[in-house]
């Protein structure tokens, strides 16, 4: 487990030269944004946290204190990077400058939308392993996750 | 027996004739396409003689299906000038199918000026409907929102088809209106500029009195009942279309934010793929808005009669007072990241507007952005936009402009970043990020078109294992979402139920049993690829004869040239993808 050496939750910032450490530019939506706390805007929340170098997506949900259930459609620099029913991001390692955005998880994103839109290599990988090729709209259904 | 009810504005004659043995499998989108095909010369202009305007409701529509009340309003389009069908959700829809008529089909031309309207009502003596003729002239030139509460005081509980004034005055960028369940006008078959069609013809509104019409026979309630129930079941679990789940919650523009992560949100006409303000226009800000606004949570309603899913929304006003319905994904963003407009009371100002002017809100929201990239107006200019929406409403030399479309605004304004195919403005969807629906939009019989290529999961439609979404030859996938498209369309049903029954194959078997409890049929999953086959054929068939061909079937030369932000992408589909789709 890595360490966060702290956190920071405000306007951007220069992080200066230090090498262990990165800041991340978060995005929360909906219900979500109870957990940026004051930063909340009602429907959306903007934040910015430092993290120690390495960290990965599963540590800073940690850190946010954001629950599996409630966790919906993510992004990580624009690239679909889980779904309800696809963790598939919780290994990713995170860079300084990174952009997350997380939806709640009664957000969609049906597949016609989606199609040739770009996804991590994660999910990729994920898709290309399962029956149906990912061709579905929603995978948090049991009889969808057909496995 | 079912029937064709023509309406000839040359002379208002009025023609109630037997159902074509041809047409009695078809419904919707596969019967206004199809009349529309067989009736109308390719080459004709569409504001002339030769074009009609066919209306027709779902196979299942008027029944106890769930999400059934679509409408389907087919022509010639003036503003691609190829096949053209307008889908909307509207009451409209259940009361022409109760009345035993499988479409309206308005044809002839006037031979002089003035507004007309056609009052259809059932007459029990003759077990037929009537048709009167009233005219219409005191309720042309006005807004939609004075004249339809003063249609409903006069004929009481009716529902209504009609064009606003951007009808009348012949736009390119004009709908057909309907009713929605409040009785306001904002239900509109939008898309095409069909309302130029309908004005063209001199009429301006068809009035419906449903009562003591007979409803839509059952050949086999058994069947039905066993495939309504396992569609209900369907959209009541599944997480996009179950009540409070994401459609219900957020309507459809809970996309906005997941798009503009995407990258993929077209902002400031076509420039940029993410807005920086886009999060203050979504889905989760219209819901917050409300709830801020009225003290309570607000979910959405029911466009039409039967509607399980509920995606339509209200907006209110910072008093608590109603402002519009509805802002859905399409209209916020039109007016909103793609005129880098960021206020909910703005777009909604705009939408209002749209609805009362009768245009349609996706071409209408690309005309004022290319308005605002010709140096008209600034981007983010709100104030200036609604501003020019009233010159539209008002038909001035301006007004006129803008009211034809997007591709006629840039050309007179000198702009080459045109976001059209095949003429018709591009929704809210940038193909250089999300490329399958670029190959819809590129290939899609009606012009840039969202709703042309729904997803039904390839193993129902029997051709599992031969598309994949990773395959860099995308064609067999678009190619199904077609024919899976046309057929949805053509029972009736809203295109949300694509959501649901793509992951719950029971609830896609319950749509074809509710297909074959009305009409008597023994279709299975397999037919449906056949049945949507037959829908786009003729709709190419008629594109073809009318000059437009795979030369048409191409994305705008700058989506080609300039890299999008933020993944810094260009279109890069070969042609010879597209080429390939319908091959």
């Amino acid at each position: 487990m890595v360490s966060f050496l702290f956190t920071y939750r405000g306007m951007r910032r220069p992080l200066g030269t230090a090498q262990d450490r990165i800041q991340v530019e978060v995005w929360l939506y909906g219900p979500l944004t109870r957990y940026a706390g004051e930063a909340s805007r009602g429907s959306h929340a903007q934040i910015f946290i430092d993290l120690a170098a390495g960290c990965t997506m599963q540590d800073l949900l940690t850190l946010l204190g954001l629950p599996d259930e409630e966790k919906g459609i993510t992004f990580i620099n624009g690239s679909l990077a889980a779904l309800p029913g696809l963790d598939t991001d919780r290994l990713v390692t995170l860079h300084d400058g990174d952009r997350i955005g997380i939806s709640h998880r009664k957000s969609m994103w049906p597949f016609q939308y989606r199609f040739g839109a770009s996804l991590t290599e994660e999910v990729q990988e994920e898709f290309r392993g399962r029956r149906d090729r990912g061709v579905h709209h929603a995978y948090a259904t049991p009889e969808n996750d057909s496995d | 027996m079912a029937k064709l009810l023509r309406l000839n504005m040359t002379d208002r004659t009025v023609a109630l004739q037997d159902l074509p043995e041809a047409y009695r499998l078809l419904g919707g989108r596969g019967l206004t396409s199809a009349v529309v095909h067989d009736e109308v010369d390719p080459q004709c202009h569409a504001l002339g003689p030769s074009n009609k305007l066919v209306i027709a409701p779902g196979m299942v529509t008027g029944t106890s299906a769930p999400t059934s009340s679509r409408l389907s309003v087919g022509g010639k389009s003036p503003l691609t000038g190829g096949i053209k069908e307008a889908n909307a959700g509207t009451g409209f829809a259940p009361a022409l199918a109760s009345l035993g008529i499988r479409a309206i089909v308005v044809e002839g031309y006037p031979q002089s000026a003035g507004w007309w309207m056609a009052h259809i009502t059932w007459n029990a003596a003759s077990g037929k409907p009537d048709v009167t003729w009233l005219p219409a002239d005191e309720y042309a030139g006005r807004d939609l929102y004075e004249v339809f509460p003063q249609l409903f005081d006069r004929f009481g509980k009716v529902s209504v088809a009609g064009v606003g004034v951007a009808g009348e005055l012949r736009y390119s960028n004009s709908g057909v209106v309907f009713e929605d369940q409040e009785g306001r006008p904002a239900r509109y078959a939008g898309r095409g500029g069909l309302g130029a069609v309908m004005g063209s013809k001199g009429l301006k509104f068809i009035v419906i009195d449903r009562k003591g019409a007979p409803g839509v026979p059952l050949a086999n309630k058994e069947v039905f009942e066993l495939g309504r129930k396992k569609l209900t079941d369907a959209l009541m679990s599944h997480a996009i279309t179950k009540p409070k789940g994401a459609l219900n919650s957020y309507g459809t523009a809970v996309l906005i934010n997941i798009l503009n992560e995407a990258g993929g949100l077209p902002t400031r006409n076509f420039s940029s793929g993410r807005y920086e303000n886009a999060a203050q226009i979504a889905g989760e800000a219209v819901f917050e808005g409300n709830k801020e606004r009225l003290g309570k949570e607000l979910y959405n309603h029911a466009c039409s009669p039967g509607c399980i899913i509920r995606c339509s929304n209200t907006w209110h006003k910072p008093d608590g007072t109603e402002h519009v319905s509805c802002q859905e994904y399409e209209s916020i963003w039109a007016f909103g990241a793609n005129c880098g407009i960021g206020s909910l009371d703005d777009t909604g100002e705009l939408i209002r507007l749209c609805n009362a002017y009768g245009v349609d809100t996706i071409e209408m929201g690309c005309t004022m952005a290319v308005a605002m990239e010709g140096g008209l107006l600034q981007f983010g200019d709100a104030k200036r936009a609604i501003e020019l929406m009233h010159e539209v409403g008002k038909g001035t030399p301006l007004g006129r402009m803008l009211g034809n479309g997007t591709a006629t605004a840039a050309r007179l304004l000198g702009v080459r970043r045109v976001p059209v195919v095949k003429g018709q403005a591009m929704p809210a969807y940038e193909p250089r990020a999300v490329k399958g629906i670029g190959i819809t939009y590129a290939i899609a019989t009606m012009g840039a078109d969202h709703t042309s290529g729904y997803t039904i999961a390839p193993e129902i439609l029997g051709v599992s294992g031969k598309v994949d979404q990773f395959d860099r030859d995308k064609a067999a996938l678009a190619r199904n979402f077609q024919y899976a498209t046309g057929f949805i369309d053509s029972t009736g049903h809203c295109l949300f139920i694509a959501f649901a029954i793509l992951d719950i194959a029971s609830g896609f078997e319950g749509v074809v049993e509710e297909c074959n409890g009305v009409l008597g049929t023994s279709w299975t999953m397999a037919d449906v690829g056949r049945i949507g086959k037959d829908v786009l054929d003729r709709e190419l068939a008629f594109n073809r004869a009318a000059g437009i061909g795979k030369a048409q079937d191409r994305m705008p030369e700058f989506m080609r040239l300039e890299k999008l932000p933020p993944h810094n992408v260009t279109w890069d589909v070969p042609d010879s993808t597209l080429d390939a789709v319908f091959e």
